[in-house]
């Protein structure tokens, strides 16, 4: 085990691993091709985002048709005057966007990594006011039946709900934050909400002690059938993913390619991909450098928002 | 009152897995957590008996070679449910070789915290997570570090074990535990899942975990909990997690404080676990 490997599988214990990262080397090419990735402009909550959804969808080839669609939002925590979960009109737009686009099944599903009473987050967050029929859609991760999948990082398996492994897609409705740990929580780190407290607890410290890092990765491999839709309306800076402070920075990112997706919300950030070790590790089955990515309606530089980053991410700043 | 709790019994009756276990939810796979619930709420009420005897009998049968309790039919690996299971052998009062092989299970188990990695990485990195990891206390699996939450649940297991096992045994892992629970506490006087501050910023409390970390602590009248417990009514009266307030009617009971259930118009909510919390804060079965 690499040095920082050993400091982060240590410290990880009670919290997680907080060392920054030092890559330098540049990012693998990825797969053929390039992948499509949409910013579109939405400068609050109130914009019509039924429509942008639809154009971000057109823009990347989205095809739902026919499909079982679990839509993931990041369901954390709540406290008032914050931008710490996805936002309810998101959701709701994108429930929406998913019935017009002929989905066979659309469920809504989180299992949150610190709080138990997940329907509780949900009313707080107002998901069950905002969206019709939240509970009918919504399924508790961290309470649902679970089955085995071999092999997870050096685990002989990892057990995962069912309902996220039935699907035919899952969409990542991630927040754009800073995360204190992994450096930026995005469509990838999302993920973590697929792992089911029942198995693993609250919070997850199994993802921990196997390092961050290398769990978003492996995550990002179990779950290859995704679709990402980041909420950069109001992000979040500092010292995220939940006692850091709102961002406005107008946005929505989409794309299938969850690598391409995050690396170009990276950019957007202020932040260099290139720094942050899951980034690196997902990289072979995604686009994460700048030319293996398309990118669509608005430019990177045309919506960049430096985001404030607590000082063991500075040298992450993009020039 | 007694209409409320009667259809809650009804309920879990109604909802019993055919392999005697309870999901999450009805209809959904059996778990052993919310099946010890469930049988803590059954437990004593001669119209469950049949009810109690399938659960326990499954419960029983989920006991793996090394002691220990899996959590589920699917996951075949220890868990902090033994922490339930051996409580559940108390209130029943069966102290046989499963038993102590549960009770050996948990005071085999600590975080991983304690362990010398650990500790190392905290004396050139202290300012990162702050706690004292000199404490041995729970985790929710083997070689995960420790959490208020299994930490709660086994100081209730081990000091109903008390009862029945040498004590001696068991005093320093208890004294440990409470210890543990004491130094996570948050600023703010309640607890979280287990972490009061990171990177220098407090974190803030929650109900629930308040509610079960004051459960742990429990029974022992040497601690002055005055300022935790007033902390733990406040959330009682401000909080509309029916799933907190149940933990929290559990706990505050386990301190001789009764508290009103919700009120009794509320419907029995579809969530198997909070069913049974309110049973268990109602008859007072952990108490």
């Amino acid at each position: 085990m690499r040095r920082r490997g050993f400091l982060k599988a240590g410290i990880a214990g009670a919290g997680a691993a907080h060392l920054g990262c030092s890559l330098q080397e540049s990012l693998p090419a990825g797969p053929p091709g390039r992948s499509a990735v949409a910013i579109l402009k939405a400068s609050s909550y109130a914009a019509d985002l039924l429509s942008l959804l639809r154009r971000g969808a057109e823009l990347c080839g989205l095809d739902a048709k026919g499909k079982r669609v679990l839509l993931k939002p990041n369901l954390v925590e709540f406290a008032f005057n914050t931008a710490i979960n996805t936002h309810v009109a998101v959701i709701a737009a994108a429930v929406e966007r998913f019935r017009s686009l002929g989905a066979a099944e659309i469920l809504i599903g989180e299992g949150p990594g610190h709080r138990r009473d997940t329907l509780g987050l949900a009313e707080d967050a107002q998901y069950r006011r905002g969206i019709e029929k939240f509970d009918a859609l919504f399924v508790d991760l961290n309470r649902d039946d679970v089955s085995a999948l071999s092999g997870f990082a050096d685990l002989p398996r990892i057990y995962l709900p069912n309902t996220a492994r039935r699907v035919d897609l899952i969409v990542s409705l991630a927040k754009m934050k800073t995360h204190h740990w992994a450096g930026a929580t995005l469509s990838m780190k999302n993920f973590f909400g697929l792992v089911p407290g029942s198995v693993y607890g609250w919070p997850k410290n199994q993802l921990h002690q196997i390092g961050i890092d290398r769990s978003i990765a492996e995550l990002h491999r179990v779950f290859p059938r995704s679709f990402a839709i980041v909420d950069g309306i109001v992000g979040m800076e500092g010292n995220g993913p939940i006692q850091g402070a709102p961002k406005q920075t107008g946005v929505l990112v989409m794309g299938g390619d969850l690598v391409a997706v995050d690396s170009t919300c990276c950019r957007i950030m202020g932040i260099d991909p290139q720094r942050l070790e899951y980034v690196h590790l997902a990289a072979e089955r995604g686009h994460a450098r700048a030319d293996g990515i398309e990118q669509r309606a608005e430019s990177v530089a045309s919506v960049r928002t430096d985001y404030t980053l607590i000082d063991s991410f500075r040298t992450f700043r993009l020039p | 009152m007694k209409d409320l709790l009667a259809s809650r019994l009804d309920f879990l009756r109604t909802v019993q897995n055919p392999d005697g276990g309870w999901g999450f939810f009805p209809g959904k796979q059996s778990w052993l957590e919310p099946t010890a619930y469930a049988l803590m709420a059954l437990h004593g009420d001669p119209a469950s008996s049949q009810h109690f005897e399938r659960g326990w009998m499954l419960m029983r049968s989920w006991q793996l070679p090394d002691g220990s309790w899996q959590p589920c039919a699917a996951v075949r690996e220890p868990h902090w449910t033994t922490a339930l299971s051996v409580t559940l052998h108390c209130l029943r009062g069966v102290h046989d070789d499963s038993f102590r092989r549960g009770v050996n299970w948990l005071l085999e188990t600590s975080g991983t915290e304690n362990g010398l990695k650990f500790r190392l990485v905290h004396k050139l990195l202290p300012s990162v997570v702050e706690l004292d990891p000199s404490f041995k206390a729970w985790p929710w699996r083997p070689g995960n570090s420790s959490w208020i939450e299994p930490t709660a649940h086994a100081l209730v297991a081990l000091k109903k074990a008390s009862s029945a096992q040498a004590p001696s045994l068991l005093r320093d892992r208890i004294s440990s535990g409470e210890k543990m629970i004491l130094d996570r506490r948050c600023s703010d006087g309640g607890w979280n899942y287990g972490n009061r501050k990171i990177l220098g910023t407090e974190l803030p409390s929650y109900p629930e975990t308040t509610a079960l970390a004051l459960l742990g602590l429990a029974g022992n009248r040497a601690l002055d909990l005055a300022a935790p417990l007033a902390v733990a009514r406040r959330y009682w009266a401000s909080t509309p997690s029916p799933f907190a307030k149940a933990w929290l009617r559990v706990s505050l009971r386990s301190h001789a404080i009764a508290l009103e259930p919700r009120e009794a118009s509320s419907l029995v909510p579809h969530d198997i676990m909070i069913n049974a919390l309110e049973i268990i804060g109602s008859t007072g079965v952990l108490a």
